[in-house]
């Protein structure tokens, strides 16, 4: 192979602009953003983790504050409503708009917890089932499949029954419960990249299993466990508000989605705000978060990506 | 199962809108749940006696329909003997048992089947009982297996009972439901066929309804008694129990005309069901209290000042406005006003947060104290949402420094660990039985009762003399003055807080008439008809 020499080094510096890629950040969001579904769902989410972190600030009342003069009044616009209590009261004067952005704060720290605490572990099994595909891949691959044959919401009732109800050990159920998936994500993904020959080369150059795992295979494995760790943040909302529903949940007065939507469940011919509005801020949230993963794995996804 | 339901749902729309032109004579009744087995002798619960005992059986004194007071049934009249311990029944002559496809009764109802109704509730050793093993709880809760000590016939329609304590509830207790008359010929053509264990699911009684069939979960269907010896009671062809676990979807049968009468609605839904103008809801104040106990056998709650702080800390007016949407009065005693021998005079400690605070100071409770507040699962007629009302408990202890966490269980897990004591305060209630003092006083709250129906634990000696003594006297004057004194132990002592008694609405359809609501919370269709 012979490099042209008669190119000048104008034309050369030119050529190069022309081919650099943008940095990789600033690629995937003009992909990502190219998605008007996911960018509003993203602007949502945005909206929905300052109302959760500001909660203290930003809710007009206090979540458990019983104001036993109001009982179950309507939202502001309709009539019986004041401006005092925007979204109404619920069957204990309690300010729903308050207990909402309060709740938010338990959603999303129990979608993050039971992501983390499956993601992490996931992970690791994975890469293991993967690298030692013989006796302990299958032992693990074997596990999960029992995990999967088992349908999620009862091993997770199963598991609160054992652990007792509380908002610590929902948060281990929905953990355990989405285990699984992960793992078969992260051996499917490692075992299509070890046959790769970046993975032989830097094998050749002597890294280490460990090495091997982590920093080689591992980074190249992330699009989809991001993907589905979004995803998987959703389904965790929404198991824990099926669990709170169920009274196995976090328990009163903890202003928690589904236990809200639980005990509103008497009041629906009667006083329909009082389980429309939770209820509606859990539509909203998993399908934000759905859009959200689906714009993550288009621009995530090379195969998916438009060819420029 | 659901096939079953949907084909069942089916054939009552049918036969609704056949029914609705012609004979007007079948009535469907939105139940609230199936009945564990229809042998009255061995049940507990409401839902229990409303299909069988109110249904199919009899007694021997009965309370009349929407009352307390006792009436003949299957006995004409009785006589007690002056020292009260011997009660001699003459029996009703020309009452037929059952006829149905499983039974064809030989002989008219005599004293063989008393003699054998209650030697099976008082004998272990009875031979039927040995081939059908069963407990009978409320007979040894009303202590008649070892007060009744001897069950006689004299002649054939002449039954005479001894007693060996003179009880002064005793006729009481035999119109309550579990005292119901079997036909001692049935039994015994079971016990010969091996088949003693069907009297709890092919039941054969006197009553105003004959058995005719029953899926569980889905219905129970019965006919009409044709020969039912109190003529004119029986207006219907035929009455169908829709099993309906849910209030809210029991409401919109209703609503829709898919049955009569509907059991246990929701506080909630009672403002809309009033203003319907298809529907009935007449309400009674209910013969019930709902109360919260104190386990006093755990500390702190041994010691007076903390139950007292609690107590007050508690606004029993909220209460009654959130959970019973108003439809209750507070509770002061353990018993209902409508109970004789109430204690007029008494009155609850006024709210006072401050007076609570210092009461516990007293008591050496630090702010923050841990303690748990056990709430039921399911919809009483004392308590339709315990979870609310604990909620609301919880925030008003709260404010007096007393962290309560909420705990419930599954219904039977919950009664059967709070008789282990394994609670702080519960939330609980009582529906009185047979409208005797002792019911309300003795049951829940007497020295013999803890580990059974005394939650609170609470033994007083000066309050159990009280009681023991009320029991064992005849002359009404006298009980009066015992249970008042009673009471105001009760009060001095605080081992509940006593919170409501409620107000019960039977909602019906217009075209339904004569129905009576009965103070012990049982359902009865007894000269019942449809419009």
């Amino acid at each position: 192979m012979s490099t042209p020499s008669n190119l000048t080094a104008a034309d050369q510096a030119a050529n190069a602009a022309a081919l650099s890629y943008p940095s990789p950040l600033k690629e995937f969001w003009q992909s990502f953003s190219a998605n008007r579904g996911a960018l509003i769902a993203l602007i949502f989410f945005a909206a929905l983790v300052l109302a959760a972190i500001l909660a203290g600030v930003l809710a007009p009342h206090s979540p458990t504050e019983q104001y036993r003069e109001h009982l179950l009044t309507p939202p502001a616009w309709v009539q019986g409503g004041s401006l005092q209590f925007l979204l109404g009261t619920d069957e204990l004067g309690r300010d729903i708009l308050s207990r909402l952005m309060h709740g938010a704060r338990l959603s999303l720290m129990i979608g993050v917890v039971s992501v983390v605490l499956s993601m992490l572990p996931g992970i690791v099994l994975g890469l293991l089932a993967a690298f030692y595909p013989t006796w302990l891949g299958n032992g693990i691959m074997r596990a999960m499949d029992i995990m999967l044959a088992l349908p999620s919401l009862l091993l997770a009732v199963a598991v609160v029954a054992v652990l007792g109800p509380g908002l610590v050990n929902t948060m281990l159920a929905i953990a355990i419960v989405s285990l699984p998936s992960y793992v078969r994500l992260a051996r499917a993904s490692a075992m299509t990249e070890l046959n790769k020959d970046y993975v032989v080369a830097s094998q050749l150059a002597g890294a280490g299993k460990l090495r091997l795992m982590f920093n080689t295979v591992l980074p190249n494995c992330m699009a989809p466990l991001i993907v589905q760790g979004t995803l998987g943040f959703s389904s965790a909302i929404l198991d824990a508000a099926a669990l709170g529903f169920l009274g196995l949940g976090a328990q009163p007065p903890l202003p928690e989605w589904g236990t809200m939507l639980a005990s509103a469940r008497d009041y629906i011919d009667s006083a329909w705000w009082v389980v429309t509005m939770p209820g509606l801020t859990i539509l909203f949230t998993v399908i934000a978060l759905n859009l959200l993963g689906d714009g993550l794995r288009d621009a995530l996804d090379p195969k998916l990506k438009k060819l420029a | 199962m659901n096939f079953k339901m949907r084909n069942w749902v089916l054939g009552s729309a049918v036969a609704l809108l056949a029914g609705t032109a012609s004979a007007a004579g079948t009535l469907i009744y939105c139940s609230e749940g199936s009945p564990t087995g229809f042998d009255p002798s061995r049940q507990v619960t409401g839902t229990d006696f409303d299909a069988s005992a109110e249904t199919m059986f009899n007694r021997l004194v009965e309370f009349a329909p929407g009352s307390t007071q006792i009436r003949p049934g299957l006995a004409e009249k009785w006589e007690v003997s002056a020292d009260n311990l011997t009660y001699t029944f003459t029996l009703r002559k020309g009452v037929k048992f059952h006829t149905t496809s499983y039974f064809k009764p030989t002989r008219e109802f005599n004293a063989d089947d008393v003699v054998f109704t209650f030697k099976r509730l008082t004998d272990k050793n009875f031979p039927f009982n040995k081939a059908a093993p069963s407990d009978f709880p409320y007979a040894s809760d009303m202590a008649m297996d070892t007060n009744l000590v001897a069950i006689e016939k004299v002649d054939p329609y002449t039954v005479r009972m001894k007693l060996k304590a003179v009880d002064a509830a005793f006729l009481q207790n035999l119109a309550m439901s579990f005292a119901s008359i079997h036909s001692a010929e049935y039994a015994e053509g079971l016990l010969k066929a091996g088949k003693a264990a069907n009297i709890n699911t092919q039941p054969i009684g006197t009553g105003p309804f004959v058995f005719r069939s029953f899926q569980k979960d889905a219905n129970i269907r019965y006919d009409a008694n044709k020969d039912f010896w109190r003529k004119g009671d029986v207006k219907l062809d035929k009455l169908i129990f829709a099993i309906t676990p849910d209030a809210s979807v029991r409401y919109q049968k209703l609503q829709k005309g898919e049955c009569h009468v509907m059991a246990y609605p929701k506080p909630a839904d009672l403002k809309a069901m009033q203003t319907n103008p298809k529907l009935n809801v007449p309400s009674q104040p209910a013969f019930n209290t709902g109360w919260l106990s104190y386990n006093v056998s755990r500390k702190p709650f041994d010691k007076l000042e903390v139950r007292q702080a609690l107590d007050m800390a508690i606004n029993k007016k909220a209460i009654i406005d959130a959970v019973f949407q108003g439809a209750a009065q507070p509770a002061t005693n353990p018993m209902p006003p409508t109970q004789w021998s109430y204690n007029k005079t008494l009155k609850d400690a006024p709210m006072d947060v401050e007076k609570a605070k210092a009461l516990l100071k007293k008591a050496g409770i630090a702010e923050g104290t841990e303690i748990t507040l056990w709430a039921m699962p399911v919809q009483r007629p004392y308590n339709p949402n315990a979870k609310l009302m604990a909620e609301m408990i919880q925030n008003d202890w709260a404010k007096i420094g007393i962290k309560a966490k909420i705990v419930t269980y599954e219904w039977g897990e919950y009664i059967k660990r709070a008789k282990a004591g394994e609670h702080d305060t519960m939330l609980i209630g009582w529906t009185g039985d047979n409208g005797d003092p002792d019911n309300w006083l003795g049951v829940n709250l007497g020295c013999e009762a803890v580990g059974g129906n005394n939650y609170a634990r609470w033994c007083n000696k000066e309050f159990d003399d009280l009681i023991v003594k009320g029991r064992s006297t005849t002359n009404q004057a006298e009980r009066v003055k015992l249970y008042e004194k009673a009471q105001t132990i009760f009060k001095r002592e605080v081992p509940w807080t006593t919170i409501a008694h409620s107000t019960v609405y039977q909602p019906m359809r217009k075209e339904v008439q004569g129905f009576k609501i009965s103070p012990f919370g049982l359902n009865s269709f007894y000269g019942v008809s449809l419009k």
